[in-house]
């Protein structure tokens, strides 16, 4: 397989909106917030079972909630967000969504 | 002894006593009912077409603290956006977690009996044989009896010590027991599905 050497025709993409490039980025986060109920093998568990996380990334995140009081557990759309946040609550942990820079 | 034995594709062989079986039903049929209770009644007198059309639920957060901490608000600083996130998917989250309840009664074997399903149904041990999303259901739903029982009882963060050292006469004691229990089956039942 030979490597691509036509350079991208530059010219033919006008970027008017800035906007476009910022929507790239995913702009919603998912919080899990630490409650005193929720043992931490279970809500690393969760973790492993709903995101499929590695076990290591799991307990991170588990120990992040624990210490920290909350963890971003999840990026994305705001539709996604609203699914992993309902999921969590399906587990019985506490999450919230928002804009990931409110 | 563990009441719980990993079996293989993430299945888990259960094991109670009846004592224990009862307990749960009990306490799953309560959170069964708290779970359907809380539930504002559906509008009465509108067209039966446009009634089974409504999905949508309640803007509200539920008055009962427990209930509340089963049905959490989805935003934490815009009371719009989580009005708006409850009134699309309380109902559905309530009918997921009368599921798994549901899941529990049946592997119990306590549903169906009309009319015999109290506690002294259960006379021998139990047995059965869950698989991966049964087993699942039965972690979530432990969960939830946890959830609102800790509500009930007020448990806050580092409170352990006060717990540990109620006087016997107390009249929370019990509960707090069940509770403690509770933990324990969720974190057994956590070790089968994980090996």
């Amino acid at each position: 397989m030979a490597a691509v050497t036509a350079t991208p025709d530059a010219g033919t993409v006008e970027r008017t909106d800035t906007d476009e490039v910022v929507q790239l980025e995913p702009p919603w986060i998912t919080l899990v917030w630490d409650d005193p109920v929720n043992l931490m093998s279970y809500v690393t568990f969760v973790f492993t079972d709903y995101f499929h996380y590695s076990r290591s990334k799991a307990q991170r995140l588990m120990m992040q909630v624990h210490n920290e009081g909350r963890a971003v557990v999840a990026t994305g759309s705001r539709e996604e967000m609203e699914r992993d946040v309902q999921a969590m609550h399906s587990y019985g942990l506490w999450a919230t969504l928002q804009k990931s820079d409110a | 002894m563990s009441h719980f034995r990993s079996r293989r594709k993430g299945g888990v062989h259960v094991e109670l006593p009846p004592y224990a079986a009862g307990l749960l039903a009990n306490l799953t049929r309560q959170l069964i009912e708290l779970l359907r209770d809380g539930e504002p009644t559906i509008r009465t007198g509108t067209d039966p077409l446009e009634a089974m059309l409504d999905f949508e639920g309640p803007s509200e957060a539920p008055e009962d603290p427990a209930l509340r901490r089963l049905l959490p608000d989805a935003h934490r600083d815009d009371d719009e956006a989580a009005a708006e996130f409850r009134r699309f998917t309380e109902r559905g989250l309530r009918e997921s977690k009368v599921g798994d309840a549901t899941v529990v009664l049946t592997t119990l074997g306590v549903l169906g009996d009309a009319g015999d399903g109290g506690e002294g149904a259960l006379e021998a041990d139990v047995e059965f044989e869950l698989d991966r999303e049964q087993a699942r259901a039965w972690l979530r739903c432990l969960t939830d009896l946890r959830l609102t029982l800790a509500e009930r009882l007020g448990v806050t963060a580092d409170d352990d010590e006060t717990w540990d050292a109620l006087p016997e006469d107390d009249e929370r004691l019990p509960v707090y027991e069940i509770y403690h229990w509770l933990g324990y089956l969720l974190e057994s039942l956590l070790d089968a599905v994980r090996r």
